[in-house]
């Protein structure tokens, strides 16, 4: 926030306002993270095993647990990012549209396994599980922008957001409708299982199916808006779909294609989250989507890079940050507070660079 | 003549029949009866999106500025081929679903069964019982249809009693129960073997309500004008209105033991979501800051208060006293919670409140989700119990007079309500009020002019906090005994809600948002499960329908009107809609 | 505690009255002592209710049937049903009678809440005609909540799974409060027992909780009694039952190199923690508590499930066979479903031992009508020694816990007590505690 302190309203304050407060309080604050993240992880890293030190091993496996959630996490934060870029709102329900591509392909895959296709050509049977997700989120995103956003197109800011949160409400409860509270085993085909080694990190094959799945999505994504004439469009309505409009770009037309891609992407992360975790239930979407949209922030929101680069910082401080940081200082099972911890990161994010950490560093006033 | 208008809609109806039933609205309530054993629920939903096609179908269209109607006679026909055509989609489904093996479909879509085949097909075979569907839809659609295009003064006596006897209807639970209460003989109106009305009380409801809605068509308006013209025609109270606000304070001070202590329960947690709406609302409404995280000040609330009035902590084996508590009076803590929860927001306003709108709604977002993380981890198990949760709290009594009992705790929670709106309209008439809206509407003319954006931001998270903190205050009294579960993200969004579809800035607003999202949900404790999928539903369809809300702020609303009307061309499109909604609300 | 009609009319005149109802209330409510022979309603302390010729007698029932948890509260409503079906002797679709009058149930949805408790306790206790409440079906709803507004007016709370130690712990426990649910003291220290007896040989254990008190509980007995019993607790984490990722709490875990993982979580989070904990510790005995022990658990977790040890009251070793030879199969035919969880058969057992109650208490009136003292039903219910229940004896306590000896059995997967496992699963150990033997 570099280009206003506590200035511009300040013509009738009196002299010792005039100090710029904001600056202080913003130094003081980062000397004093600084100093907490310092000891905290110096005391945990001082540990040894008898008193709850983690040995190497261990901080290991919670970097690849870290980078393959993070992995997860960052496709969904893609849509987030894509559809905030164009529309400027906040898409609350695509947390949903994940979990409806995870759901609907899950009869697809129990009915395959139960035929044994499923071990018999494995790929192919992925593929078309990948495929009924993809088509059963891109569904669910069209409809939701066809018949939820579209009629809001103009309307302000917070009237799309909060229709938004009613539709992530709505669709977790027909799901829940539909198919009832339970949770439902998500088969993996025997291919996927037991681990390997990469590089000389053991990981299970999940992960690492995981981790490269997703990042030939993101860089298919990348290509496709770099180079393509519908990724030029989809970056010329970001820019201002007014002028955008006036070029002869079918606006409706982008957007309908963003809301697919967000849908696409979601629909294959729907397919890994529940090859790792192997279960499927309706409340799946809601946790993962607020992870994803704090990832979609944290990076710059509206940058695909920074999308990417937000949900493996997510899925790390997640994994990685109670464990180095809180444990040092004595607090017990520090992962029952990781959410709270992530979103404290996110404030001192967004206080120090209001744009996150690819955007512009400018809290853009609205 | 537009059927095939009239067939698309009859079409979307059946597939909502469809959906409807999957969700099981149908199949599991097969047994709630309404009025006698005819009158089902079931039944009434099966009818019920034929008959919102054949009312939708016979929408007077609005061409060249002009309301055109159908006549009588084509409006019965849409309507009619509308509900056939949706009762024919649905029976269609019915005899595929059946003909594909009803146990091949539930081992995906839990709801369908063979009972809800053979409820919706009326016993009969699939074919038959598809044919019998699509007549009557008709009916029910030809019905709806017949309905609109009848006169007002015969239209709106029947619609009133048919609503009188639905809502008693729902009530089953919940009325007789009061009507025990009070002594009154209540087997003439409830059937105790059913549970539904019985027909002679139906009838009778029916009548009275009908009468009532004609002799308001003949004098209310009258009556209206003399109570409720406003202090721009008339200078000084005129006796009528001190006697309507008399009534008013009667009505509200008789209320609980009018109607019994179910129901002042429920109106007990509609007050506590009040103070809660009126708190986000000045922060919302007023001063235009997203806030998702609202639980956070209702947590604060409800935790501060168990803490300084004496509380004790649940344990494995009883309890024991937290870490850090005092022994205050209620009211002496009460104050004490405002302050600390004023704080509160500010310390947490400070850092965020610069970000953009929707970088602030995701930091509010987390701020709750932090609070319930953090009064469930095993961290904080000293000073706010857990997951155990805490006990004994306060019950804010007055010399021996306590406030948990249903009935008392209403008054309790009406005073600082009353207090709170008081507090609130001050707030948006005075100055302060003045700048909160310059900055809502634009905030960079509002800094221009002079208008310190950063302090009235801070002003409203912290007053908005303080009121929220109350409405915890009160839920603590209330219920005695608090757990993390009661403090979760769906707290927050239950209040945005409510403020919303009251319509933003608007106080009254508030109380009937909270009427509607809280109160109805706590008459109507069977249709729980679908609590959540009618929320969402209905969020939608306000912000798409009617964004003002339901009772929109004078002053906002001409703004809206006036202004973004002007500016935005959806305003223009929704225009027609809206002229619509007002059509059939006059 | 009727309040009269011309209360309406008096409260119109304002707030003065409010403290003067207030008094009049009080002064109404302070009555004579406890019950005993020869009851007067009119003095005796919460009075009786008064049930017409006709009548039902209403209980109130306050139990889970909608939302996630609705099984836990739907089995006992259908336990309640077919002890009211057994009433005349026979399971046959006839309800029985208590004193020549039909029993009718009022049903409220409690949601597994405070919320939803304190809304049904006040909806039953509002309805005069309710005797006592069975119920709740959560501790949740119950501590502090419905037992505490139920026992100020002088109403029953009986329930057939509330587990928390804290519901009948000296100076918490409520007068009007009483459970044939065992206590997870019990539970807990079986498990510990378990943990380090032969079968596991077990030094070191960890274990997992969620944010429900429920878990928090077992728990917190599991590692007393482990500790006590000269085993070493090497971490201990808690999770949110919402979540999915387990991974890290678990190799955090890992670090000490537990013999024993016992985490009684509830079956979503459960099954992806089984899973996950046989990639991350494939060594460590894996224990869960009926929370867990469901067919889904053993449906969606598959082969990890294989050999994951679950703890529940072992019905198959207490029951007598009229339990396995009648209740059952009356269970499966009424309802047309194997029963959903355990806790049918303490609710059958509750509202047996509710109706003998009223049966022994209730005062018959000339014209038929029956004056069932409040007071007296409570100690009616307290003093209940010896009772052969289906699955059982209850021998009531002074503060309200009946299942005193409690049979704890633990199964090993797939031979799980449930659908999908085996029906006529055998405990590979089985132990019967009372309240006295446990920490």
């Amino acid at each position: 926030m570099g280009t206003s302190p506590a200035g511009v309203a300040g013509v009738r304050m009196r002299g010792f306002e005039r100090l710029p407060w904001r600056r202080i309080i913003l130094v003081v604050l980062g000397i004093a993270i600084v100093l907490v993240v310092g000891i905290g992880a110096w005391k945990t890293l001082s540990l040894n095993g008898a008193e709850g030190g983690y040995s190497g091993a261990a901080w290991r496996d919670f970097v690849v647990e870290g980078v393959s959630q993070g992995a997860i996490y960052a496709m969904i934060a893609l849509g987030y990012s894509l559809v905030y870029g164009i529309l400027r709102m906040i898409n609350f329900a695509h947390g949903e549209v994940f979990m409806a591509g995870a759901f609907g392909s899950y009869f697809f895959a129990d009915a395959y396994e139960k035929s044994g296709f499923l071990d018999r050509d494995p790929v192919l049977a992925l593929l078309i599980i990948t495929g009924v997700a993809i088509a059963v989120s891109v569904g669910t995103a069209a409809l939701l922008e066809r018949l939820a956003y579209r009629p809001l197109r103009h309307a302000p800011r917070l009237v799309p957001l909060i229709t938004a949160i009613g539709a992530s409400l709505f669709l977790q409860n027909v799901f829940r409708g539909f198919f009832g509270p339970q949770p439902y085993g998500y088969p993996k085909p025997h291919i996927l299982t037991g681990g390997t080694t990469i590089l000389g990190v053991a990981m299970t094959r999940v992960q690492l199916l995981v981790i490269v799945v997703a990042v030939l999505s993101m860089v298919a994504l990348q290509l496709f808006v770099a180079r393509t004439t519908t990724g030029r469009s989809m970056r010329a309505v970001a820019q201002d779909s007014e002028i955008a409009s006036l070029m002869g770009i079918n606006v409706d037309r982008v957007i309908v294609i963003t809301f697919v891609i967000g849908g696409i992407l979601a629909g294959i992360a729907g397919v890994l989250f529940s090859l790792t975790f192997g279960q499927v239930q309706f409340t799946m979407g809601f946790r993962p989507g607020i992870a994803a949209f704090t990832a979609a922030v944290l990076g710059g929101i509206g940058s695909i890079g920074g999308a990417a680069l937000g949900g493996f910082l997510i899925g790390l401080l997640r994994a990685v940050g109670p464990p180095l940081i809180l444990t040092g200082f004595g607090i017990p099972s520090v992962f029952s507070v990781r959410d709270a911890f992530v979103f404290l990161v996110l404030v001192l994010v967004l206080v120090f660079r209001p744009g996150g950490l690819l955007g512009s560093g400018e809290a853009e006033k609205v | 003549m537009d059927v095939r208008s009239w067939i698309r809609v009859g079409i979307i109806a059946g597939i909502v029949t469809i959906f409807l039933a999957l969700v099981g609205l149908i199949g599991r309530f097969v047994d709630l009866n309404l009025v006698g054993e005819q009158v089902t629920f079931a039944r009434l939903v099966l009818i019920a999106a034929p008959l919102v096609a054949g009312y939708a179908v016979t929408r007077p269209r609005i061409r060249a500025g002009e309301r055109r109607a159908l006549a009588p006679r084509d409006a019965i026909m849409a309507g009619a081929v509308s509900g056939a055509t949706a009762g024919l989609v649905f029976g269609i489904a019915v005899v595929a679903a059946d003909a594909f093996g009803i146990d091949r479909i539930r081992s995906v879509f839990l709801n369908v069964s063979q009972p809800l085949i053979d409820f919706v097909t009326f016993g009969q075979p699939p074919v038959v019982g598809a044919v019998i569907l699509t007549a009557v839809s008709a009916v029910a659609g030809g019905l709806a249809a017949g309905l609109r295009v009848t006169p007002i003064a015969v239209r709106r006596p029947i619609t009133t009693a048919v609503s009188a006897v639905l809502v008693l209807g729902f009530l089953q639970r919940i009325i007789p129960i009061a009507l025990d209460q009070l002594n009154f003989e209540r087997d003439w109106l409830y059937s105790r073997s059913i549970g539904g009305l019985t027909w002679l009380g139906a009838i009778l409801v029916a009548g009275v309500a009908a009468g009532l809605s004609v002799l308001n068509a003949r004098k209310g308006r009258d009556l209206r004008a003399r109570l409720f013209s406003t202090r721009e025609e008339s200078t000084g109270v005129a006796p009528a209105q001190l006697g309507l606000a008399l009534v008013l304070v009667a009505v509200l001070v008789a209320v609980p033991w009018v109607v019994g202590e179910v129901i002042s329960q429920v109106l007990g947690t509609v007050l506590i979501y009040v103070l809660l709406g009126i708190g986000l609302n000045i922060v919302v409404g007023y001063a235009g800051l997203l806030d998702l995280g609202y639980v956070f000040f209702y947590a604060v609330g409800a935790y501060s208060t168990a803490l300084l009035t004496g509380a004790a902590l649940n344990t494995f084996t009883g309890s024991g006293p937290p870490a850090v508590s005092l022994d205050l009076n209620f009211y002496l803590a009460i104050p004490i919670v405002l302050v600390i929860a004023a704080c509160a927001g500010l310390l947490i306003g400070a850092p965020v409140l610069r970000l953009r709108g929707d970088y602030l709604a995701l930091v509010t977002l987390g701020l709750g989700e932090m609070v319930t993380v953090l009064v469930r981890s095993p961290w904080l198990v000293p000073l706010v119990g857990g997951p155990n949760g805490m006990r004994g709290v306060s019950d804010a009594a007055v010399a021996g007079f306590g406030f948990r009992e249903p009935q008392h705790f209403y008054y309790l929670a009406l005073g600082f309500v009353l207090l709170a709106i008081f507090v609130s309209w001050r707030l948006s008439a005075s100055r302060i009020g003045r700048a909160w809206t310059a900055m809502r509407e634009d905030e960079q003319t509002a800094e221009a002019m002079g208008v310190n954006t950063t302090r009235f931001k801070l002003l409203a998270f912290a007053m908005g906090g303080a009121i929220g903190s109350l409405g915890g205050s009160m839920f603590a009294v209330q219920i005695g005994s608090l757990t993390p579960q009661s403090f979760e993200v769906t707290v927050s969004i239950l209040v945005l809600g409510l403020v919303i579809l009251g319509g933003l800035g608007s106080l009254p607003g508030v109380v009937v948002g909270a009427l509607v999202l809280v109160g109805l949900p706590g008459l109507l404790r069977e249709f729980e499960e679908y609590r959540g999928l009618a929320y969402g539903a209905a969020l939608v369809a306000v912000m798409i329908l009617r964004p003002q809300g339901l009772v929109p702020n004078v002053r906002r609303s001409r703004e809206l009107q006036e202004e973004e009307r002007a500016q935005d061309e959806w305003a223009l499109e929704k225009e027609a809609d809206v002229a619509v909604v007002e059509g059939i609300s006059t | 505690m009727r309040k009269p009609r011309w209360f309406a009319v008096v409260t119109l005149l304002g707030a003065l009255s409010l403290v003067a109802a207030g008094c009049a209330e009080e002064e109404g409510g302070g009555g004579g002592g406890g019950g005993g022979g020869g009851i007067d309603c009119a003095t005796v302390e919460f009075g009786c209710v008064e049930v017409g010729p006709d009548d039902p007698i209403n209980i109130g029932v306050s139990q889970v049937i909608s939302g996630a948890d609705a099984t836990l509260g739907q089995d006992q409503v259908n336990g309640i049903e077919l002890a009211l079906d057994h009433r005349d002797g026979t399971f046959d679709g006839t309800d029985g009678t208590v004193l020549d009058h039909a029993v009718e149930l009022t049903v409220e949805d409690d949601g597994c809440s405070a919320e939803g408790g304190q809304a049904a306790a006040t909806a039953l206790a509002a309805d005069t005609s309710v005797v006592a409440v069975i119920g709740t079906s959560c501790s949740s709803g119950a501590l502090g909540v419905a037992d505490t507004i139920l026992s100020e007016k002088g109403i029953l709370l009986f329930s057939a799974s509330n587990t928390n130690p804290a519901l009948t712990a000296e100076g918490t426990h409520q007068p009007f409060y009483a459970r044939t649910a065992h206590n997870d003291r019990i539970q807990g220290a079986i498990v510990a027992e378990f943990a380090l007896g032969q079968d596991v040989g077990a030094k070191s254990a960890a274990t997992i909780a969620d944010e429900s008190p429920y878990t928090q509980g077992l728990v917190a007995a599991f590692e007393q009694n482990f500790e006590a019993g000269g085993g070493t607790l090497t971490g201990s984490e808690q999770v949110n039952s919402e979540d999915t990722d387990f991974k890290a709490p678990l190799r955090s875990l890992a670090e000490g190199n537990p013999d024993v993982l016992y985490f009684p979580i509830f079956v979503a989070a459960c099954t992806l923690v089984i899973k996950q904990a046989q990639e991350i510790m494939p060594d460590t005995t894996l224990i869960v508590s009926d929370g867990c022990l469901s067919s889904d658990t053993l449906k969606n977790a598959g082969a990890d499930a294989k050999g994951v040890y679950a703890s529940s009251p072992d019905i198959a070793a207490s029951a007598n066979p009229f339990y396995l030879n009648e209740l059952v199969p009356a269970y499966k035919k009424e309802f047309n479903s194997a029963p959903l969880s355990v806790f049918h058969s303490h609710a059958y057992d509750a509202a047996n031992i509710l109706m003998d109650a009223i049966e022994a208490v209730a005062i018959q009136n000339e014209d038929g009508s029956l004056s069932i003292p409040r007071q007296a039903l409570r100690d009616a219910v307290f003093a209940t020694k010896d009772y052969e229940g289906s699955t059982g004896t209850f021998t009531c306590t002074p503060l309200g816990d009946c299942a005193t000896d409690v049979t704890i059995g633990i199964f090993r997967a797939p031979g799980w007590p449930v659908e999908g496992g085996s029906p006529n699963a055998e405990a590979v150990y089985s132990d019967t505690k009372s309240l006295e033997d446990v920490l």
